[in-house]
């Protein structure tokens, strides 16, 4: 600013006030008037404050009353009420698989892209002690209800569930099938029930250190899923699972004994007996059927029982999980019945190199594939054995040696891409020698590979 | 026969398990810290949390059993709903007899003659309806006439969710009846003048208070004489005037054992003494303290000097009872709904 403009300023401020001042007291309204009008526009200004707070206030109650919609990878989509009491969740499970026989020139299998399982999976919650679970599977082209049941969670350590589930029997059977290690489960589950319809209690005692469960079921052959029952005779079974350390390496100890009994009386035309699968799902044992005689057919006709310690062991990226299943079964084929008892076993190891934490469930990748982020998601190996011994008194009578072998003996190693949590890939190889099964011999190996893109939530 | 036996071993073996893995077993509950929850209305927070404290004092005393009460507050008729909808309160302590009414009637969580239970009315304490003003009065004003008379910006919540509100509904509309020439037409005139005068509605009694002390609105809170006194006794008295009408009503509020979730929760004993330990001579020097005209003479007598003397009238002789008041007054399209619309 230069010279002038300094002197224009300096006449602009000094003489400004002299002119205006005048006026705005000839103008200027009473003390008291303005003062009222000033207390008017106060209040006004304070009453419209307090009721946006209090519009405020009933937003944020309102809120909370509001029934919330909720999208997650672990509980899938959810509706709930305010308060928790109800809600609906509607998850999901659809495995696409790829199986590939490596020279099964004996006994060919289709090499075949497929979908293995597609469940979609409703749940609820009913006021503070109902549960409800409907799962049906619409995978290899066939519909079937796996699961479709009600729990009373009375308390932690008291809970009823009626309906169709999976009986309480076999550790890698009770594990979710978004959840198990391998494709496919091993041997060692063809000695299990899959599903059946009973009634169960259970509990859990000290947050998870004992846990419990007694049922009465209709009775359902090994590996079978039954919706019915051929027999009045029901079946018991129960298992107890303990995991006694809460602290250190030793906090993922699992150990645990399971079993089942009750009597089953098949007849020749429905024989309640089951047939005994590979991994890669090719049927390598029955019992004698004959469509040119069927009297002379083998068929349940007395007690079925079970037994399966088992046990799974945590720590870190490493996980182990094994299990000894024993099945015994009074069959009869014409005039002759036996007792028959068929054991089986497995082992399980899984390590993530990844680092993540290894559990019973599936895992949650640390950081999950974004390749934008150079992220990769988690990796896991995984290598397994497992034995199927059949009774040996089982041939001739009731079961044939020249198709069906009286020892199945598998290998597996699998590596598993979890790229999120919903999202698993899967490849996995599995060889399966047998003693006998074969006119001349031991029926021919099974190899084969699979491959799986899971998307789970 | 075996069969038979062996369901019932494997039903019942688990059922002995889980009992004796709980905690329930009545041998350890006798001792066991119990829990109870009192839903109550908006101001009595401070006379609560200093009751519960002595109770659990005498209690432990008396069984050695600790007991812990938590307290939920808000307008009555929103806290009657909440229990009916499912809010598990151990005892109720109410600004009216209608809203337990309610828990009974619609949550059956209680008898009806759940009032017959404890001495008066189930009302250990009662209070009545005065007029807050700031200091100096500066708008002069003496009594209820003077709320509906224009340029008088009056503060009181909503009686469509606060029980302390209906009280103050009804008192005034009780005052208007007893005038000269006083009938139903001239009261309903006079309240929907005075309720022109309301310009915010609180959902609560205590946020009233809030409205009128704290953020500097209106000339004249209608309150809970305790809720008065106390804001007096907190804020000073160089900043409010109680103003004591020349007629009000006799507020009486109630309190219950919510019999149903006391037996659920096992809490029914110490929820009874708990409700009867608000009439113990204690109990009413913890009531007087805070404001609530005690009901014991000797207690009465002690504290007289602290209440203003008004002339009161009761529910039942002008309205003929909380059911007959509640329908004509402040059911779903009732006088109130009648003479307040919002906005306007």
């Amino acid at each position: 600013m230069g010279a002038v403009g300094r002197w224009v300023t300096t006449i602009f401020l000094g003489a400004g006030p002299v002119v205006i001042v005048p006026q705005l007291v000839a103008q200027q309204p009473s003390d008291s008037a303005l003062e009222a009008r000033v207390n008017e526009l106060d209040q006004q200004v304070r009453v419209l404050l307090r009721l946006r707070e209090l519009a405020a206030d009933s937003a944020a109650a309102a809120a909370k009353d509001k029934v919330s919609a909720t999208a997650s990878a672990k509980d899938g989509f959810s509706i709930k009420s305010a308060d928790g009491k109800f809600a609906v969740r509607l998850k999901g499970l659809v495995q696409t698989d790829g199986r590939f026989f490596l020279s099964d020139s004996a006994a060919p299998a289709t090499n075949s892209f497929f979908i293995r399982r597609a469940r979609p999976i409703l749940e609820a919650t009913v006021g503070k002690y109902l549960e409800f679970r409907l799962q049906p599977d619409f995978g290899q082209g066939t519909t079937v209800l796996f699961d479709a049941y009600s729990d009373v969670k009375v308390a932690p350590e008291f809970a009823v569930r009626v309906g169709k589930f999976k009986p309480p029997v076999g550790l890698e059977r009770l594990q979710s099938a978004g959840d198990i290690v391998f494709a496919e489960r091993s041997l060692a589950t063809n000695l299990v029930p899959n599903r059946d319809v009973g009634l169960q209690l259970s509990g859990d005692i000290a947050t998870g250190t004992f846990a419990w469960q007694a049922g009465i079921f209709n009775g359902v052959p090994d590996l079978g899923n039954g919706d019915g029952d051929v027999s009045d005779a029901k079946d018991f079974a129960g298992r107890v699972f303990l995991q006694p350390f809460k602290r250190g390496i030793l906090a993922g100890v699992g150990i645990g004994l399971a079993g089942s009994t009750g009597l089953e009386r098949g007849t020749t035309a429905a024989s309640a007996l089951p047939s005994y699968r590979t991994p890669g799902q090719q049927t390598f044992f029955r019992y004698t059927t004959s469509t040119t005689t069927p009297a002379n057919n083998a068929y349940a006709n007395g007690r079925r029982s079970r037994l399966a310690p088992q046990a799974y062991f945590y720590t870190g990226p490493l996980g182990l999980l094994g299990e000894y299943t024993l099945s015994w079964q009074e069959v009869t084929q014409a005039a002759t019945t036996a007792k028959l008892k068929h054991t089986a076993w497995q082992a399980t190891g899984s390590y993530f190199l990844t680092g993540e934490k290894n559990s019973f469930r599936s895992a949650s990748p640390k950081k999950p594939f974004d390749p934008k982020a150079g992220t990769f998601g988690a990796v896991e190996i995984a290598a397994r054995y497992s034995e199927l011994d059949i009774d040996d008194a089982s041939f001739p009578t009731f079961a044939s040696p020249t198709s069906s072998p009286t020892k199945a003996k598998a290998w597996a190693m699998g590596l598993n891409w979890y790229l999120a949590r919903a999202i698993k890939v899967v490849v996995d190889y599995e060889h399966t020698a047998f003693d006998g099964g074969a006119a001349g011999g031991d029926r021919e190996a099974e190899n084969f590979v699979v491959s799986r893109v899971q998307y789970s939530f | 026969m075996r069969i038979r036996l062996a369901i019932r071993g494997w039903i019942i073996l688990p059922v002995l398990f889980a009992l004796a893995g709980s905690r329930g077993v009545a041998a350890q509950a006798a001792l066991k810290p119990v829990t109870l929850l009192n839903v109550s209305y908006d101001p009595t927070r401070e006379l609560y949390e200093d009751f519960n404290h002595q109770f659990a004092s005498y209690w432990k005393g008396k069984t050695g059993q600790d007991v812990t009460v938590r307290q939920s507050h808000g307008g009555s008729g929103k806290q009657a709903r909440a229990v009916i909808d499912g809010l598990e309160a151990d005892v109720v302590t109410l600004a009216l007899a209608y809203d337990i009414d309610q828990i009974s009637e619609k949550g059956g969580l209680l008898p009806a003659n759940w009032q017959t239970r404890l001495p008066n009315n189930s009302s250990p304490y009662t209070s009545t309806i005065v007029l807050l003003v700031r200091k100096g009065n500066p708008k002069r004003i003496r009594d209820w006439g003077d709320l509906a008379k224009p340029g008088i910006s009056v503060v009181t919540p909503n009686p469509k969710t606060s029980g302390g509100a209906r009280w103050n509904y009804l008192a005034a509309w009780g005052w208007a009846l007893r005038q000269p020439g006083g009938n139903e037409a001239t009261a309903k005139e006079f309240i929907t003048r005075l309720y022109k005068n309301v310009p915010v509605l609180d959902a609560g009694a205590r946020g009233s208070t809030t409205t009128f002390v704290e953020r500097g609105i209106g000339d004249v809170l209608i309150a809970w004489e305790n809720e008065a006194l106390l804001a007096i006794k907190e804020l000073g008295p160089g900043k409010f005037e109680v103003i004591a009408p020349s007629l009000s009503i006799l507020a009486e509020p109630p309190v219950a054992v919510v019999d149903k979730v006391a037996a659920k929760h096992g809490t029914k004993p110490v929820a009874q003494a708990y409700l009867e330990y608000l009439y113990s001579e204690a109990g009413q020097e913890i009531a007087a303290r805070h404001f609530y005209r005690p009901r014991l003479a000797k207690v009465a007598d002690k504290y007289a000097a602290q209440f203003p003397k008004v002339t009161l009238f009761t529910i039942d002789e002008v309205f003929g009872g909380w059911k007959k008041a509640n329908a004509a007054h402040f059911a779903d399209g009732a006088l109130f709904d009648q003479i307040y619309q919002p906005g306007r």
